[in-house]
């Protein structure tokens, strides 16, 4: 077929699409709409399962949190000591984590508290820092967030209140990076003494103790002897709480996606109904075009052409809006399926990615399909005798 | 002595063969058409002339018998090359003029071209060539259902022109034209006829049968050709 005969073909199906505009952009709408369903749902997962492992990548290698009624509290320091004797521990580091939430702004920041020194390579935290250094005492370093919450652009001080409702002044230090907005958006850093005080928290206890192995091969060991140690703790390693999140992402990803995958079936019969049911007009369309010299299989390429240019405006409508949808406003549709209030922090910003492989798969599971569809209608429609336009 | 552009022999044409519901349409036909000349077809609805202009215009072939337009039998030719043939040896003005209402004239005029592949400018020099010499040049771009029955006629007429056939078949062309409009239609006929074409036309209308233009009448009856 000639390059210029499938051009005219592509005019002649641009015209026919916009002669049936309404019900050209019925089936445009509802794919669309499908589309931006899939895709949108594509980039939360991919954008939350990057910030979690963003997340879990700064986690430290095993967590330990002390329990009481199968409860956490806080963990007196002084473990620290028993648990130097065991072989391969590196760095046994307190850590004061905790949420914060400012009333008069609505916000919910996330408070650590911690001495970065203290930790294999924590002096390198200070590269992360715009405009200052890391915290001393009395002073925090803010995540973007939580400056543009506070609207501290003018002053160099703030107070937060301690439990007891007297306030505690702080200084600010600096603040986190543009580019490390995954990790410490929302993030209040301060000194380790400081977080206890905001918290009203004793000076020999933290929230939980980060412990840091030098060869990571032996973490599960290692986690099994502090457990042993310290038989009312509960031991965390980074691979677990990777474990957790998938199980969860999953299970969530896994029911949205059959929901999905319901609506786009509906889809599918919509657009065949759409497809098959040829009006009268169509159809001495067909026997005009047929009996003028329009081979049964030019009529099947103009309905190719017509389902492509159909199918690939909506993919480019449906992606477009899946991504704005993502970027601009937070994934409000997905976000409470997939991620629920009380499993990651909710002032999370979601960064969608452009994956080309899922975006390929959608396109197959979407354009694909819909062709298909068309497919029979449009060999019907081909079909129609050229003497039907002398009747 | 021109030679015969269609000929026909013992052609039959049976709808629904085998059916309970089988039309014989046509039965045993003999014809032949001189190339350049004028004939009209003339019978009663249901007669069969139809079925015959559709054999003619290469739409489907006959059920048994020889038919060879323009050369080419028709006989178990598949629709492909039917189609190719038909496009290239027919062009066909219709009874209700199937001008589609949505499409520009000049979308209209130039549609036989687009599956041929030819450009949208070449396209257009055609259409405006036909359309000068048919006196519809300023409804290039009006879209067909905001014109005159009697522009859609000359609509038809530059359609079934824009490949050059050099047959021309129209269907009950004056059905619906008033009387300045059939005798208008016919002049076009007979300038089409001195410029080499070769025109079949079938019609109950006197103005037809009886104009000088028209050197042959054909009475179709039955399915057969009547021999009074």
């Amino acid at each position: 077929m000639s390059f210029d005969k499938q051009l005219n073909i592509i005019d002649y199906s641009l015209s026919s699409i916009w002669r049936r505009r309404f019900k050209s952009l019925g089936v445009m709408v509802v794919f669309s709409g499908v589309i931006f369903l899939l895709a949108s749902f594509q980039m939360t997962t991919k954008a939350l399962t990057t910030v979690a492992g963003e997340s879990l990548a700064s986690a430290p290698e095993i967590t330990i949190q002390k329990m009481r009624a199968g409860r956490q509290e806080s963990i007196p320091v002084a473990h620290q000591a028993k648990l130097g004797v065991i072989f391969g521990v590196r760095t046994i580091t307190p850590r004061v984590w905790g949420y914060y939430f400012n009333e008069t702004k609505g916000a919910n920041y996330t408070i650590l508290g911690l001495d970065p020194l203290s930790m294999p390579l924590g002096d390198q935290l200070g590269q992360a820092i715009d405009n200052g250094s890391l915290p001393k005492e009395h002073e925090v370093v803010l995540g973007q967030g939580v400056q543009a919450s506070l609207n501290s652009s003018g002053s160099s001080m703030f107070s937060l209140f301690r439990p007891d409702l007297t306030l505690k002044p702080l200084t600010i230090a600096g603040t986190f990076k543009a580019g490390t907005n995954l990790l410490t958006y929302d993030t209040l850093f301060m000194n380790l003494n400081d977080a206890r005080d905001l918290f009203s928290m004793a000076d020999d206890m933290a929230t939980d103790l980060c412990v840091t192995v030098a060869n990571p091969n032996e973490v599960p060991t290692i986690a099994k002897k502090i457990a042993a140690l310290l038989p009312d703790t509960r031991v965390v390693t980074r691979a677990q709480i990777q474990k957790t999140y998938q199980a969860v992402f999953g299970w969530r990803s896994g029911f949205a996606s059959i929901c999905l995958l319901t609506a786009l079936t509906s889809f599918i019969i919509f657009a065949w109904d759409k497809a098959s049911g040829l009006t009268p007009e169509e159809k001495k369309e067909i026997g005009i075009l047929k009996i003028i010299g329009w081979q049964t299989s030019d009529v099947l390429v103009l309905r190719f052409w017509e389902g492509v240019i159909v199918s690939v405006v909506s993919f480019v409508v449906g992606y477009t809006l899946a991504y704005i949808h993502v970027s601009f406003f937070e994934a409000g549709l997905f976000r409470p399926i997939l991620i629920g209030w009380s499993v990651l922090h909710p002032a999370m910003r979601l960064i969608p990615t452009v994956d080309l492989g899922e975006t390929l798969l959608i396109l197959c599971l979407t354009v694909v399909p819909y062709l298909a569809t068309t497919v029979i209608p449009a060999w019907r429609s081909a079909i129609i005798p050229a003497d039907s336009a002398l009747n | 002595m021109t030679a015969p552009l269609i000929e026909l022999e013992k052609v039959c044409k049976t709808y629904n063969q085998g059916q309970p519901n089988e039309v014989r349409a046509l039965r045993d036909i003999d014809l032949v058409v001189a190339a350049n000349t004028m004939v009209c077809l003339q019978g009663a609805s249901g007669s069969g002339k139809s079925t015959l202009l559709s054999i003619i215009g290469c739409v489907f072939p006959p059920t048994s018998g020889r038919a060879a337009i323009a050369g080419k039998q028709l006989a178990r030719m598949p629709d492909r090359f039917l189609t190719i043939h038909r496009r290239n040896t027919i062009g066909f003005i219709f009874q209700h003029f199937n001008i589609l209402p949505e499409l520009t004239v000049l979308e209209n005029i130039t549609l036989p071209l687009m599956p041929l592949g030819v450009a949208p400018r070449e396209r257009k020099e055609r259409a405006e060539r036909l359309m000068g010499m048919l006196s519809i040049s300023h409804r290039a771009n009006f879209p067909a259902r905001q014109i005159s029955g009697g522009e859609l006629q000359r609509v038809a007429i530059a359609r079934a022109l824009i490949n050059d056939p050099p047959i021309i078949l129209a269907d009950e062309p004056t059905a619906h034209l008033d009387h300045a409009l059939s005798l208008a239609f016919m002049e076009i006929m007979q300038e089409l006829q001195r410029a080499g074409k070769t025109v079949i036309l079938t019609s109950h209308d006197p103005l037809i049968t009886k104009h000088p233009a028209v050197e042959r009448i054909i009475a179709i009856e039955d399915g057969a050709i009547h021999v009074p």
